[in-house]
């Protein structure tokens, strides 16, 4: 049931394979279910931003709130 | 678009016997227009019933409400919104649309990790016995469920799934699905918000079909 997926080589640096592989661990997942986590997200991110929407970061303490500026 | 296919089977209530059904893994047109034509003749059947049989309003199921054809609008190639249905005869026999990113886990023993939410899922009216009195084809949502799950497995969410019941719908997911009623959930219109673990969804798909 599931799509036909196509394969890619993707190059990284040392930095971003630790970074990957640090996400792996602490998610629990492998490295293509987190890049395709990534890339699902970039995508919502960049529709809501493209519409004119604002990405905010809100701390739920002190409720103060930090526009992320997406370039 | 390209549409991927698999069998599982749907009992057929008037013949008492399994017949064949596909479920895709896409919400295309052909669905949209069985929606907007064979879904909506029907729902219209099944309001009229229950008006006549006094029912008010505010206790018809919720879902009649849905316009599955903005759901699908607001989904194409949206790529944490896939969508799934059934098939058979020909005909749309269930529509579900999911979402991969914007939800986690909220059960202590996997709180924060992936799940596949389950965003919209529903069974067409003829296969509603609270809308038409009857059933033509059962086990419509357990495909559904079971097509998340495979979702849920193939993302490495290990079979996690959550979603918010509808109050007509909370006996079928407490019940038959075994999942955890976490309550009413007042940042979601106060509907019940019920969560399957890896385990429950091993032992939901080793059930498989039961009526």
């Amino acid at each position: 049931m599931l799509a036909a997926k196509k394969t890619m080589t993707l190059n990284l640096t040392d930095a971003e394979m630790a970074a990957l592989e640090e996400l792996c661990a602490k998610k629990e997942l492998n490295k293509t279910s987190v890049l395709r986590q990534a890339l699902r997200l970039y995508q919502l991110v960049e529709t809501r931003v493209e519409k004119g929407d604002k990405l905010y970061f809100e701390d739920e303490k002190s409720q103060n709130k930090s526009e992320v500026v997406m370039l | 678009m390209t549409v991927d296919v698999s069998t599982a089977y749907l009992l057929d209530v008037a013949q008492d016997k399994l017949v064949e059904a596909q479920v895709w893994d896409a919400i295309t047109d052909q669905q949209i227009n069985d929606w907007e034509t064979l879904w909506a003749k029907a729902t219209a059947e099944g309001m009229v019933r229950l008006a006549d049989a006094g029912i008010p309003r505010g206790k018809w199921p919720q879902s009649l409400r849905w316009n599955w054809q903005k759901k699908a609008q607001a989904s194409q190639a949206v790529l944490f919104k896939p969508g799934f249905c059934v098939m058979c005869q020909d005909q749309t026999q269930g529509l579900m649309y999911l979402d991969l990113a914007r939800y986690r886990a909220r059960l202590p023993s996997q709180y924060g990790k992936h799940l596949v939410y389950v965003d919209f899922v529903e069974s067409a009216p003829w296969n509603r016995a609270d809308l038409l009195g009857g059933v033509k084809y059962r086990g419509v949502g357990s495909i559904l469920l079971r097509a998340a799950i495979e979702m849920s497995r193939a993302e490495n969410f290990g079979g996690r799934i959550g979603l918010h019941a509808l109050p007509q719908s909370e006996e079928w997911y407490r019940t038959k699905c075994g999942m955890t009623d976490l309550d009413l959930d007042p940042g979601k219109q106060n509907l019940r918000y019920f969560e399957m673990t890896a385990q429950q969804a091993d032992a939901f798909v080793a059930k498989g079909y039961s009526k």
